[in-house]
């Protein structure tokens, strides 16, 4: 499917809204490369952002009559993976924690090979990251959103999110030797 | 920031770099920038790493989100037909009656498929090129069951560790869905015996693999 074709996408999605799951196949097989760029970035291995694809789509499946076409399907389903996400990140206990108040005593205190791994590129620094300066630095230099969207997402303070940012940004660098 | 001979904020850093400063701050921070040199190098290094963030995408595995949509679409199937009310239960329970009904629809699909896909492959006539493009398909999907295969028994293993300590309906409950599983994977290495070059059979059972590695690993985080 062409995902530039909008009148394609258009009868397409129409279709997948009616019960079509032929119609929804298309739909995963034009959008999940994203969702799972999306998901593998705010979590720590493939497993899990697989999982969570999974999910995003059972999700979308299950909502997508509520789709009316103000943003893009992309838009949509991105915004709705986003939630997921996010969800998943606060149902974790190893994450949880750090979603919600930034603190992570491990933060800095990788071993030296980790450092040196890190460095091998952007996802796998991104990995080294704790929970909340990750879920923080994807979704405003990655995914554009602002400092008070996601601050209402994650439920912080639009000045914790901030502060996430620029303590991400400065990890990044490190390890990414910039 | 009123005075341009103080050094930048982080903040400041930040936002210069990321266009979100304030624009009456603007003026004074650039020129700041242009007369000093620490601070113009740490905002060059923000602006390489967002530009390098925005350039970089991670690689899509194309063959484990194939193998991911019989499992999407069992699901979707299962939840056509058990519609789940959300004030009826809660969401923990909501959650694991989907993946209960997963399961059950993962394995009559399969079993359909599985009959169909073979039937479909006896008709299939396929050429050269054909025959070595399903070869590697054949030998990637193989290996990729067999990983999930691994990682089953594995977390079967753990389970095995953990049993006594669960209580007696989860463990019912945890065998009933697993036997509904493993029924559907006997069911398609029995088909991919009778048809061991369908690679459409192969995908399947790789995903029935990672269905009971997904129902394992719940089982295992609920615990």
């Amino acid at each position: 499917m062409a995902t530039d074709d909008v009148g394609a996408v258009d009868d397409v999605v129409r279709r997948a809204q009616h019960g079509d799951v032929d119609a929804f196949e298309a739909l995963y097989r034009a959008h999940s490369p994203a969702i799972y760029a999306l998901c593998r970035r705010m979590v720590r291995t493939d497993g899990e952002a697989l999982d969570l694809v999974q999910d995003i789509f059972v999700r979308a499946w299950e909502r997508l009559t509520t789709f009316r076409g103000q943003s893009s399907l992309a838009t949509w389903l991105h915004r709705l993976g986003v939630n997921v996400v996010l969800e998943h990140l606060r149902s974790t206990n190893r994450d949880a924690q750090r979603l919600i108040e930034g603190n992570d005593n491990t933060f800095g205190s990788r071993s030296p090979d980790a450092q040196i791994d890190a460095r091998i590129d952007l996802d796998a620094a991104l990995v080294q990251l704790p929970g909340g300066a990750r879920t923080v630095f994807v979704l405003h230099d990655i995914e554009g959103y602002s400092h008070d969207e996601i601050a209402q997402m994650i439920g912080i303070a639009s000045g914790t999110a901030r502060a996430q940012l620029w303590r991400a940004r400065r990890a990044l660098m490190r390890l990414l030797d910039l | 920031m009123t005075d341009s001979h103080r050094h930048l904020t982080e903040e400041q850093r930040h936002a210069l770099a990321d266009g979100s400063l304030p624009a009456d701050q603007l003026v004074s921070a650039e020129t700041h920038r242009r007369e000093c040199v620490a601070c113009a190098d740490d905002v060059a290094r923000i602006e390489i790493l967002m530009t390098r963030t925005r350039d970089a995408s991670p690689a899509a595995p194309a063959r484990a989100l194939d193998e991911l949509w019989p499992s999407i679409r069992m699901r979707i199937e299962a939840s056509k037909v058990v519609p789940f009310s959300p004030n009826a239960i809660r969401l923990e329970s909501r959650r694991r009656a989907r993946r209960v009904g997963s399961a059950i629809m993962m394995a009559a699909a399969l079993v359909v498929a599985a009959v169909a896909l073979g039937v479909r492959a006896s008709w299939r006539r396929p050429t050269p090129f054909s025959n070595a493009a399903d070869t590697t398909s054949l030998i990637t999907v193989a290996d990729s069951a067999h990983a999930y295969e691994t990682e089953a028994q594995t977390l079967l293993n753990q389970l095995e560790l953990r049993r006594s300590m669960l209580r007696p309906e989860t463990v019912v409950a945890i065998d009933h869905d697993l036997h509904i599983v493993d029924s559907a994977i006997a069911e398609l290495k029995e088909a991919i015996a009778h048809d061991p070059n369908n690679p459409a059979l192969r995908r399947l059972l790789a995903a029935s693999y990672r269905q009971k590695v997904d129902l394992l690993k719940r089982v295992g985080n609920a615990g």
